[in-house]
């Protein structure tokens, strides 16, 4: 096992070597000492630190300075690179790594996006700027709170909802094209990417739901086996839970799923203008 | 100390419950002080974080009302979209009928209040700012009659809105 990983670490060496013209004639020697060689590519971070326990003082950004060529390709490797070796206070949430969680969502380069998906712009020289999602009470650092967010996702009912008990008893079938239906939704983590990036949410968090909500709303609005869709749709019929959306659809591009939630609050609509 | 004073971690400690509210408020009006710098900021300040029960109760739902929901949105999008064939009709026809005169100047004030009634709710909660709502609200309240009025003595007493944009309009 030990011999294959640095075996996969010549390779990687210098394949990114062979990148590099400069290093391109060095390549046929490519042994393990060749990482030694390599230049150091250094690459500042500047990161949004705020500390509750000093609530007077005012939010500012830190800049560290890692060597790219020692760090994972995401800027979730360098953010827990400089946690490690840096500056352990530095706070972040982060669990899976591989974008399934949803936890290490934040404003990076002045975009919403999960650290774990988004790659450190390696040929830019300029800074990579990391804040916590915008328009969000920060509890420390990069950790927003999303009390709320979950309590309105609370409130939309998040579950199968069904007073006639399945025909054979066991399970609550669907057809294929039903099932389709759900696609595109059903993969939502719940990352708050989309709702920190909506504008009216930012204005309306309160009583607006916000696209990753109302996307949610959707999935279950649709879904064959519920039979709550009217009490659903109810809840919608107001000016502020569905209505401040105004088709910006920054949410769209923020998804870093790729999912459609402004299409997703389109439907809605038409559902409940066309009341189908 | 500060972080399970914090309401917004939402630590439901019987520590937290007793002294919370008074430490708060003082470090957010600490907060506040410093956070306002020399020049005074464009925007209203956000103000604390409110979590209306606790952290497992949903949020609170408002009350189901169809003619600010559903049907007003349908509406406001019947209404934007019967403007366009409103407004060419008259200069495509090449008749100048007082009765599509009329229809078009209501519908294109209605569409600018139920505009600006949205601007107002976007920007202006109710919650927090119910007063400078108040005041908005019936704003434009009052300059929606007063361009109606204004309209209606146009059409009546002068040329009419279609007649003078194809009088300014040589091209």
């Amino acid at each position: 096992m030990a011999a294959l990983r640095s075996s996969t670490r010549v390779l990687s060496s210098s394949t990114r070597a062979a990148f590099r013209p400069s290093a391109v004639f060095s390549r046929s020697m490519a042994s393990v000492s060749e990482t030694t060689e390599q230049q150091p590519k250094i690459k500042s971070f500047q990161i949004y630190r705020w500390n509750p326990d000093t609530p007077t003082e005012k939010p500012k950004l830190q800049t560290y300075s890692i060597d790219l060529n020692k760090t994972g390709p995401m800027i979730l490797d360098a953010l827990i690179k400089i946690k490690n070796e840096q500056d352990p206070s530095l706070t972040f949430r982060r669990s899976c790594r591989e974008g399934i969680c949803g936890s290490c969502a934040m404003n990076i380069n002045g975009q919403n996006t999960l650290a774990c998906l988004c790659r450190i712009p390696a040929e830019s020289s300029s800074d990579v700027k990391i804040y916590p999602l915008p328009h969000t009470y920060v509890v420390k650092d990069l950790v927003p709170d999303l009390t709320h967010f979950y309590k309105q996702y609370k409130s939309i009912q998040p579950y199968l909802q069904r007073d006639t008990p399945a025909e054979d008893g066991k399970e609550y079938r669907q057809s294929k094209a039903d099932r389709k239906k759900l696609d595109g939704l059903y993969e939502c983590i719940l990352c708050a990417c989309c709702s920190t990036s909506c504008p009216s949410y930012w204005w309306n968090s309160e009583e607006y739901l916000g696209p990753a909500i109302l996307l949610q709303s959707y999935r279950w609005l649709i879904d064959s086996r519920d039979e709550r869709t009217e009490a659903r749709k109810s809840k919608l019929e107001n000016s502020m839970s569905l209505y401040r959306c105004h088709t910006i659809l920054n949410c769209t591009r923020a998804c870093p799923k790729g999912l459609n939630p402004g299409k997703a609050i389109a439907e809605i609509k038409k559902q409940m203008s066309l009341g189908s | 100390m500060a972080s399970i004073v914090r309401p917004s971690l939402l630590r439901q400690t019987a520590l937290a419950a007793r002294c919370a509210k008074p430490a708060f408020r003082n470090n957010a009006i600490k907060a506040s002080a410093f956070h306002t710098s020399s020049q005074r900021s464009a925007f209203l300040p956000p103000g604390p974080q409110r979590i209306e029960g606790t952290v497992n109760d949903p949020a609170p739902v408002p009350p189901p009302s169809a003619s600010h929901g559903s049907y007003h949105w349908t509406f406001e999008r019947l209404l934007a979209a019967g403007l366009v064939p409103l407004t060419i009709a008259p200069f495509a026809a090449g008749s100048l009928n007082p009765t599509t005169d009329a229809i078009l100047c209501s519908a294109v004030l209605l569409h600018s209040h139920i505009g600006f009634q949205s601007v107002i709710i976007d920007y202006i909660p109710k919650t927090r700012y119910s007063g400078l709502r108040k005041i908005f609200w019936w704003g434009l309240n009052l300059a929606t009659v007063t361009v109606g009025v204004g309209l209606y003595e146009f059409e009546t007493n002068d040329i009419g809105v279609t007649e003078a944009i194809k009088k300014i309009w040589k091209a």
